[in-house]
C-alpha cells in the first residue's frame, strides 16, 4: 500500500502549515483536498489580513494561500486535488476518492483539517433559490467570477458577513441592508465601518421573517426582534432583493474525527461537534491531529498556527525531531497563537459586555448599533489628532491583534506598541509627508490623510479606495459620511495606485473645510 | 423501580415485547444501555422480511409474522414500517450457486415453503434491471422487506404510548436472584429495578448480563455491514440475496437502496467500537453491479457496521431458564431477528405472562447445546 | 447519560411554521420534528432513524443543528445535550462504481 510519514485531509491555511513544517522536518507528506484549488478558504479571501508583520498581516489572504503552497510544493509536499478522503479506518488506513476510483493509503500520522460549513436559520421560504450562504457567495463571485445575484441583503454582522458585504459591492452588487438579530455587531468595527460608509443601512436586532417568491427570491421581509428574539409587531420592513446571504456562523466539519474514532465534544464554545484535543491537536487517538476549524472555529490566521503545531508534532510523534525540541518550537508557535487571541474578540471575551478598551477609552456604542463611529465619538480615539497640514486620521476604535502600520509610516508616526492589540497612537510631534503608506497599509482601511485646511476653504482627504472603475483626477461627486450619507460636493483631485499599495487606490478628495472630519467615502455622480 | 416485567435491552426484540405487554396492561421497564434506542443490529441491517433460506426451526416464526403481524403492522404502530411482500430473489451466476440455491430451494419446499428455482430469464421478467449474467434465482413471492429503523422506533412509540416505561443510558451489571428468582436489575450507575420477570433481550452483551444469573449462551460478535445508496426513482420492491451472499438487500420507499455487505472478514473483526472496514463496501459495489449494471453510477451516501450476536448454532434462544425462574432470554439472533421480530415480541409477552405460546419454541431451548 | 422517557414534556402544541421545511434532502419539516419528539425521539439519532433528518445527500451537514435546536426546545435542554450524528464513510456521496475500483499501489 502507498505510504507516507504523514497524510492531511484538507489543503486549507491549517493542512498546508501542518504540511510545510512536517516537510522541513523530514516527513514524506500528501495532503488531499476534495476542491479543485488548494487553499480552502484562503483562495476566496481577497481582502487584506489582521495581525502581525511576523503572521502576514496585510497580505490578502489568496495571496497567503499561494505562498503557503509554494512553499510546501518546494518542500516536496504532494498536494493532491479533486481527491476526497472519504474515511479514515483503524490501522491509519486513509481512503481517497479520486478520479474514477478508490485509493487505499497508510499512513503513520495523520492531521485532520477538513475545516468547516456554513450554518443555515430557517424562515418561511429559506429554501428558495437565491438563499444562499455568504461563503458560497464568496465562492461564486472570487473564485468562479459569477456574482451570487444583483440585490442583496445580508443576514449576520460578524467578519464573515461584513466582508462578503464589502466583496458583494466591490463586485458590483447592491448590498440593500445588512441585519442581525443580536443587539450589537459581531465583527470588527472597522469592517463594519468600510460597509457602513458605502450606504449599507444595518439593522440590528432585526431578523429575516419571511422571503417572498415562487421559484426564486423577490424579496424579503425583515423585522425587529425583543429581548426574547420574538417579532415586535409593527417594525416589519420589506426590501426588493434577488438574492439573500446568510452569515449566522460556521460549524467544524469533523465527521472524518468522527469516523477515525477520535473521542469528540459538542462545545458551544468551539462552535459544534469537534474533537477532544490536546496542546498538540493530538486527538484520543495516538498519532492522529486535528487543527483549524474542524476543531473549533476561529480566524485563518490561527489556523495556520495550529496546523503549524500539529506539523511539529506529528514530527516528534515519528522520532523526526526529539519532543523537547518539539516542545520548544510550539512553544513558539503558542506565543503566536496566544497574540492572536487577544483583544475584545479574543475567544474568551465571548458574550462579555465591553464598555470600553484597554486604554481606558468609552467604545463607540453608536459602532456596534449602527455600524458606523459617530461624530461625538470619534474624537476620543488616540489616532484621531488634529494639526496643521496633512497627517493621519486613525479611526480604529477597538482592540484587535493587529500592527502594520506601526511599519507603514516611513517617519515612525504612528505607534502601537509591544502590545499588539492596543489602539495605534500618532506622534504629531513627527510630521507627515503624506506617502499614504499607512492608509494602504491598513487591513481595515480605518486610516485616511486629512489636511483639514489646503488655504482654498477646503480640507483634502485621501481615503482608501477597493472599487472599480477607479475614478479619475477631476471627476465630481458627493462625498459620505461614516454612515454612508452624502453630506457635501466633492472633487477628485489625486488617485494614487502603486505597487507597494497592493491593489489599494488612494484617493484623495475636496470638500468644504467644515466636513474634514466627516467626509469618509466618495460616490461619483451617477 | 418496579414494574411486572423488567426488559433488558431496547432493540427491537425489548421494544417489540413491552409492546406485547403494554397493550396487556402489564406494567413494562426497558432499560437500554445506550444513550439511542434502537442502537445494535435493529437499525443496522439490511431490512429482510424472509421465509426463503432460513432455518427451518425460524420457519414457523417468520411464516406467523408474515401472515398475521407485518401486513397491519404500520397500523398497529401507527408508524409507516414500509412493508412490501413482494417476493424474495436469491439470485446465482454459476453453477455452483444453482446447486445452493437449489439446496436451499428444496429443504424450504421439504417445510411447506412456497419457493422455487427459477432460471435468469423468469428473473429478469419479475427484475427487469437484473443482468444477462444471472442463469438462476431462488423466488418466494411471499417473501419481503420493511425498515428496521421505523419498525424499530414505531414498537418503541407505540410501548411508550401505551405505557411502557423507558429508560436509556442506563447499563446493566447484574441480575440478582431474590428468594430462589431472578428479581433485580443492577446497574452500572447503582439503580436497582425490580420484577417478577426479567426479559434479556441486549443482543450479544446479553451473554454477560446472563452469565450474572448463571447462564450462559455460546454466541460470538459477528460485525455486519450495510451502506445506503442516494434516493432514485423506484426500480423493484423484491428483497434481493445472492447465493454467494456477496450483498443483500432492497430499494426503500423513499428512494434509496439498502444492502448489507460481505467482504469475506467481518467474523475476523477486531472487538470494540464498530467500525466499518475500508474494503467492504467496495467488495460489495462490485458484486452488485455484477447483476445490476444500470446502479453503477447510483452514489452511496453512507456506510455502517454493527455487531450481530452470533449464536453456535445460528438460531436464537427464546428461552425460559430451569435453574432461574423469573428470566427469560431473548438473543442470540445470528442476524436474522428483524424479520421474526414481531412474532418474537409476541412469544416473549405470553412467555412473560405465564401463557401457552403461540408457536412452539422448544427449539430455541437455552440448554440445547449442552445435550 | 440517564435519560428517563417518561419525562413530562407537555402536550404537541401545532405551531404556525410547522410546515417549514429543515432537512432540505429528506424534505422533513418543523412539524415531523418537533412530533417526533413527542413520541418519544429524544436523541438526534432517534430523530434521525425515525425521520431520516441529516440522513440524505448533505448527510446532515446543512440540518444537524437547526435540526438539534428545535428537538432541545421541545425538550426543554440543550442542544449539545442531544449527542451528534455519527461520522460514517464515504465522507460525500461517491458513485458506486468509483467505490467498486479500490486499488492500492
Amino acid at each position: 500500500m502507498k505510504h507516507y510519514d504523514l497524510v492531511i485531509a484538507g489543503s486549507g491555511p491549517a493542512g498546508l502549515s501542518a504540511a510545510i513544517e512536517a516537510a522541513k522536518r523530514g516527513l514524506s507528506v500528501a495532503v488531499y483536498d476534495e476542491n479543485a484549488r488548494p487553499g480552502g478558504q484562503l483562495f476566496k479571501q481577497i481582502h487584506k489580513f489582521f495581525g502581525s508583520k511576523e503572521h502576514k498581516a496585510k497580505v490578502r489572504g489568496f495571496r497567503i494561500g499561494e505562498e503557503l503552497l509554494e512553499e510546501a510544493t518546494k518542500l516536496g509536499v504532494e498536494v493532491h486535488l479533486n481527491s476526497i478522503v472519504v474515511g479514515i479506518f483503524p490501522e491509519k488506513e486513509v481512503t481517497i476518492s479520486m478520479n474514477d476510483h478508490i485509493e487505499h493509503i497508510k499512513a503513520d500520522s495523520i492531521v485532520i483539517a477538513t475545516g468547516a460549513s456554513e450554518n443555515m436559520v430557517t424562515f418561511p421560504g429559506w429554501t428558495l433559490p437565491g438563499v444562499i450562504g455568504a461563503g458560497a457567495a464568496q465562492t461564486m463571485m472570487n473564485l468562479h467570477g459569477i456574482l451570487p445575484g444583483k440585490k442583496v441583503l445580508m443576514l449576520g454582522s460578524g467578519n464573515v458577513g461584513l466582508v462578503v458585504s464589502f466583496q458583494l459591492m466591490q463586485a458590483g452588487c447592491e448590498v440593500v441592508a445588512l441585519c442581525d438579530a443580536a443587539p450589537r455587531v459581531g465583527g470588527y468595527g472597522v469592517h463594519a465601518s468600510k460597509v457602513s460608509r458605502c450606504g449599507v443601512p444595518f439593522y440590528l436586532s432585526h431578523t429575516i421573517i419571511l422571503a417572498d417568491g415562487d421559484d426564486h427570491v423577490t424579496g424579503v421581509t425583515i423585522g425587529e426582534v425583543d429581548s426574547k428574539w420574538q417579532i415586535i409587531k409593527g417594525t416589519e420592513k420589506h426590501f426588493d432583493v434577488d438574492t439573500i446571504c446568510l452569515a449566522v456562523g460556521l460549524s467544524p466539519m469533523s465527521k472524518l474525527c468522527d469516523m477515525a474514532g477520535c473521542e469528540m465534544e459538542d462545545n458551544p464554545a468551539k462552535a459544534g461537534f469537534v474533537p477532544v484535543i490536546g496542546r498538540y491537536g493530538d486527538t484520543s487517538v495516538p498519532g492522529i491531529y486535528a487543527a483549524g476549524d474542524v476543531s473549533g472555529i476561529e480566524e485563518a490566521s490561527s489556523a495556520m498556527i495550529e496546523g503549524r503545531i500539529a506539523g511539529i508534532a506529528a514530527s516528534a510523534y515519528l522520532g523526526y525531531i526529539s519532543q523537547e525540541e518539539c516542545d520548544k518550537e510550539v512553544e513558539i508557535q503558542e506565543k503566536a497563537l496566544d497574540g492572536l487571541r487577544q483583544g475584545m474578540f479574543a475567544p474568551g471575551m465571548r458574550g462579555k459586555k465591553i464598555t470600553e478598551t484597554e486604554e481606558g477609552i468609552e467604545i463607540s456604542e453608536n459602532l456596534l448599533s449602527h455600524g458606523f463611529v459617530a461624530d461625538d465619538e470619534i474624537e476620543r480615539y488616540p489616532g484621531v489628532t488634529h494639526s496643521v497640514g496633512i497627517h493621519p486620521v486613525i479611526e480604529c476604535t477597538q482592540n484587535i491583534p493587529c500592527n502594520p502600520c506601526q511599519d507603514a509610516c516611513p517617519k515612525h508616526c504612528i505607534k502601537i506598541g509591544d502590545n499588539i492589540t492596543s489602539l495605534p497612537v500618532v506622534d504629531s510631534n513627527v510630521s507627515c509627508i503624506g506617502c499614504g503608506m499607512c492608509v494602504a497599509s491598513c487591513s481595515g482601511q480605518a486610516i485616511f490623510l486629512v489636511n483639514e485646511d489646503n488655504g482654498n476653504g477646503f480640507a483634502e482627504i485621501t481615503l482608501p479606495y477597493e472599487f472599480l472603475p477607479l475614478p479619475k483626477k477631476g471627476d465630481k461627486g458627493s462625498a459620505l459620511n461614516r454612515a454612508g450619507k452624502a453630506i457635501c460636493d466633492a472633487e477628485v483631485v489625486d488617485v494614487k495606485s502603486l505597487k507597494a499599495f497592493d491593489k489599494t487606490n488612494l484617493l484623495t478628495i475636496k470638500v468644504e473645510k467644515k466636513y474634514a472630519m466627516q467626509a469618509r467615502f466618495f460616490k461619483e455622480e451617477a | 423501580m418496579n414494574a411486572d416485567v423488567i426488559i433488558i435491552g431496547g432493540g427491537i426484540i425489548g421494544c417489540a415485547a413491552a409492546y406485547n405487554l403494554a397493550k396487556e396492561n402489564v406494567s413494562v421497564i426497558v432499560i437500554e444501555a445506550s444513550n439511542n434506542i434502537g442502537n445494535g443490529g435493529s437499525t443496522r441491517n439490511g431490512g429482510g422480511v424472509r421465509q426463503s433460506g432460513r432455518d427451518p426451526r425460524e420457519l414457523p416464526l417468520v411464516m406467523y409474522a408474515i401472515k398475521n403481524i407485518w401486513p397491519n403492522l404500520s397500523d398497529m404502530l401507527d408508524t409507516d414500517v414500509e412493508y412490501h411482500q413482494q417476493g424474495n430473489l436469491r439470485l446465482g451466476r454459476t453453477e455452483k450457486h444453482k446447486q445452493i440455491l437449489t439446496e436451499l430451494t428444496n429443504r424450504g419446499v421439504a417445510n411447506g415453503l412456497d419457493v422455487r428455482m427459477i432460471d435468469g430469464d423468469e428473473a429478469r421478467q419479475i427484475n427487469p434491471y437484473l443482468s444477462d449474467a444471472v442463469t438462476c434465482a431462488s423466488w418466494c413471492e411471499t417473501d419481503g422487506h420493511a425498515n428496521p429503523l421505523t419498525a424499530t422506533m414505531g414498537y418503541y412509540k407505540m410501548a411508550r404510548r401505551l405505557g411502557a416505561h423507558f429508560i436509556s443510558g442506563e447499563k446493566v451489571v447484574e441480575i440478582k436472584k431474590v428468594k430462589g428468582k431472578a428479581r433485580k436489575v443492577v446497574t452500572e450507575a447503582g439503580n436497582v429495578y425490580e420484577g417478577d420477570k426479567i426479559i434479556v433481550a441486549a443482543g450479544y452483551e446479553s451473554r454477560f448480563i446472563a452469565s450474572t444469573a448463571g447462564v450462559d449462551i455460546p454466541m460470538t460478535p459477528v460485525l455486519l455491514e450495510t451502506l445506503v445508496t442516494e434516493a432514485v426513482k423506484p426500480m423493484f420492491w423484491q428483497m434481493l440475496g445472492t447465493a454467494d451472499a456477496d450483498f443483500y438487500g432492497h430499494q426503500t420507499n423513499h428512494g434509496s437502496f439498502v444492502f448489507g455487505l460481505n467482504s469475506g472478514l467481518e467474523p475476523f473483526a477486531k472487538p470494540g467500537k464498530p467500525l466499518s472496514s475500508s474494503i467492504a463496501a467496495s467488495a460489495a459495489c462490485r458484486g452488485i453491479m455484477q447483476y445490476f449494471p444500470t446502479l453503477e453510477t447510483i452514489k452511496v451516501v453512507r456506510t455502517w457496521a454493527g455487531w450481530m450476536d452470533s449464536c453456535a448454532d445460528h438460531v436464537p434462544v427464546i428461552s425460559t431458564v430451569d435453574e432461574c425462574p423469573g428470566l427469560i432470554l431473548a438473543c442470540g439472533f445470528t442476524g436474522h431477528g428483524f424479520g421474526i421480530s414481531p412474532s418474537v415480541g409476541l412469544l416473549l409477552s405470553e412467555m412473560a405472562m405465564e401463557k401457552k405460546t403461540t408457536l412452539d419454541i422448544s427449539a430455541f431451548r437455552y440448554n440445547r447445546f449442552t445435550k | 447519560m440517564i435519560l428517563d422517557r417518561n419525562k413530562d414534556i407537555g402536550e404537541f402544541i401545532p405551531a404556525p411554521d410547522d410546515d417549514m421545511i429543515v432537512c432540505r434532502c429528506e424534505e422533513i419539516t418543523k412539524g415531523e420534528i418537533r412530533k417526533a419528539v413527542h413520541d418519544g425521539m429524544f436523541t438526534l439519532t432517534e430523530i434521525r432513524r425515525y425521520l431520516r433528518t441529516g440522513m440524505g445527500l448533505c448527510q446532515g451537514q446543512t440540518c444537524t443543528k437547526l435540526v438539534k435546536s428545535i428537538v432541545a426546545r421541545e425538550l426543554g435542554c440543550r442542544p449539545n445535550e442531544l449527542g451528534g450524528a455519527t461520522g460514517r464513510a464515504p465522507m460525500r456521496p461517491i458513485e458506486m462504481k468509483v467505490m467498486a475500483k479500490d486499488k492500492e499501489e
